[in-house]
């Protein structure tokens, strides 16, 4: 059996595996991206990085910890560490999805509603150049030290990309499929369903990739300026660097990145899967 | 067939247009007067500018004339679009990359539904196999070529029996052996489903093979300079492009498009 015939059958595994169909294009892909020469290089750069860390870690010691100690830590305290971990998680859970699904649905009213954006665009833009670190406090004067100001931070940063991307992807239709529909006197409730609700989302998953990186700073920038009783990860990094204990303070970061990377790659899942069409070939534009 | 309603077919009259801000405004179309009889092909051709595209639009209701009168069917071209009755071919295919070749020609269907009575509503399968995409049925646009493409924006506009058909240089992205593939295609296709046809497009082998009549456009301002008839008897095949009849056309309308384009530098 030869190479090719093997990578065929990885393909086609990976067609039943999922129940959809993988285009000759998509599948062409796939093998490419297995290929070593894809994933090598972002190793290699890894494995330098972490040495360099390492090098760096054992030498001042009072300045960041070694790459062991942040692990001995995460082992040790693994229960505190899970805890914390879940608190943000849920800040950024709440907060995330009610930005996000606020940005859009304000996105679908201006995209709609000219004069919408003409009235609450302004309004938007002044809230979101005040800089986040300074409303938090704020907030927790407002709302107390309990989750409700860590959800309104977290959505506040979620909901400006979410909605500036998600209003750009509604209005680019293309005007000859919007052509079709108005010879056929479609009404406007029609050409968003049929054209401009499924048109927007490869700007929607854009402002997406934006927005939940963003969420998760937003939930650790409330976290320090409230800890409250529910720490979380933010909280933990401060508390852990104002008592100078390293390992504590990079482990609770190395968590954050974690949460980071899982929402990023769970992005890109869920964009495949939808947004399977706007990757091959360049259609009907 | 074509006395079978008096008012059957387009009738554009006196239609004018403008363009660009009060003050520095251009005039596209210019007292523009023309009819297409239920059943009859006819092709638009001339330079860039002079206007067809406007025109085209104009029937098709996304363009307002700023006066005269564009009837269909008797009715006013709102009235016309309303009762689903215009059928838009545009210059891509401008499909929806998300909907499989079927969905795509079905979609003319599930909009404004209301239309939808009394009309001889075409099986999305049965027109797609015609047009030799049976095999195409559950597949998406990104995975057809251009020509394939561009036959299912075709069907899309055929399938909800449309009493007109606009098309705006459906073939002008495609190759040339292509092309006359896709106008042998088409032509074949409407010789039994007679719609009155309204053909954009810039080239003169295409005009003749595919009309009953060519109107030739001048520009600056837009404004019609020669209609001329296309006396070659259907059905058409390849063949025709050899006959002597097919050149002389083929010298006339080069002729009066150079004349047209004469008038422009003068």
């Amino acid at each position: 059996m030869s190479a090719t015939d093997t990578s065929t059958l990885a393909v086609q595994a990976a067609t039943s595996a999922t129940g959809r169909r993988i285009s000759p294009l998509a599948s062409a892909k796939l093998k490419q991206n297995l290929r070593w020469t894809n994933w090598a290089p972002a190793v290699i750069t890894f494995v330098i990085a972490a040495a360099l860390w390492q090098i760096t870690a054992i030498a001042n010691p009072y300045v960041i910890p070694t790459i062991d100690q942040v692990w001995m830590s995460l082992i040790k305290d693994a229960d505190t560490y899970w805890a914390n971990m879940l608190v943000t998680g849920l800040e950024v859970a709440v907060g995330a999805s009610s930005g996000i699904i606020a940005g859009f649905i304000l996105a679908i009213i201006m995209a709609e509603f000219q004069v919408m954006e003409r009235a609450v665009m302004p309004l938007v833009v002044v809230v979101m150049v005040t800089p986040i670190v300074a409303i938090a406090p704020a907030l927790v004067v407002a709302f107390g030290f309990g989750m409700t100001p860590k959800f309104i931070v977290t959505a506040l940063v979620v909901f400006f990309p979410m909605l500036v991307n998600s209003l750009a992807g509604l209005r680019d239709v293309d005007d000859r499929a919007l052509d079709v529909m108005k010879t056929l006197h479609a009404s406007r409730w029609e050409i968003f369903r049929d054209l401009r609700f499924t048109g927007s989302m490869p700007y929607v998953f854009a402002g997406l990739r934006i927005a939940l990186p963003l969420a998760i700073v937003g939930a650790a920038v409330a976290e320090f300026v409230a800890a409250g009783q529910q720490a979380g990860l933010g909280s933990l990094v401060t508390i852990a660097a104002a008592q100078a204990n390293l390992p504590v303070t990079w482990a609770s970061i190395a968590l954050l990145c974690l949460m980071g990377v899982i929402l990023i790659s769970l992005l890109a899942l869920v964009r495949k899967r939808v947004l399977w069409w706007s990757d091959g070939a360049a259609v009907g534009r | 067939m074509e006395t079978a309603q008096p008012h059957a077919g387009v009738h554009i009259e006196n239609v004018s247009k403008s363009f660009g801000p009060e003050g520095a405004r251009t005039l596209v179309l210019n007292h523009v007067s023309l009819s297409i009889k239920m059943g009859e092909f006819v092709s638009v051709i001339g330079p860039s500018g002079c206007g067809k595209s406007t025109l085209l639009k104009t029937v098709a209701g996304l363009i307002d004339a700023d006066s005269g009168v564009v009837k269909v069917d008797g009715m006013t071209v709102k009235a016309a679009t309303k009762n689903k009755m215009i059928g838009l071919v545009p210059q891509s295919p401008a499909l929806l990359p998300w909907r499989t070749v079927l969905d795509n020609v079905r979609l003319p269907m599930t909009v404004n539904p209301k239309a939808n009575a009394n009309r001889n509503l075409r099986d999305p399968r049965e027109i797609l196999e015609s047009f030799g995409l049976g095999a195409a049925l559950d597949k998406y646009p990104g995975q057809l070529s251009g020509g394939m493409q561009q036959r299912v924006a075709i069907a899309r506009a055929f399938v909800f029996d449309p009493s007109v058909l606009l098309m705006d240089e459906p073939f002008s992205a495609l190759d040339e052996m292509n092309r006359d593939a896709q106008r042998l295609g088409l032509l074949d296709f409407w010789q039994s489903n007679r719609k009155a046809v309204m053909f954009v497009t810039h080239s003169v082998p295409e005009a003749i093979m595919l009309s009953d009549r060519i109107v030739v456009m001048g520009a600056h301002p837009g404004h019609i300079a020669e209609i001329i008839d296309v006396p070659l008897p259907r059905p058409r095949t390849i063949d025709v492009y050899a006959t002597d009849e097919f050149r002389d056309l083929e010298g006339h309308v080069r002729e009066t498009l150079r004349e047209v384009m004469g008038q422009k530098s003068a």
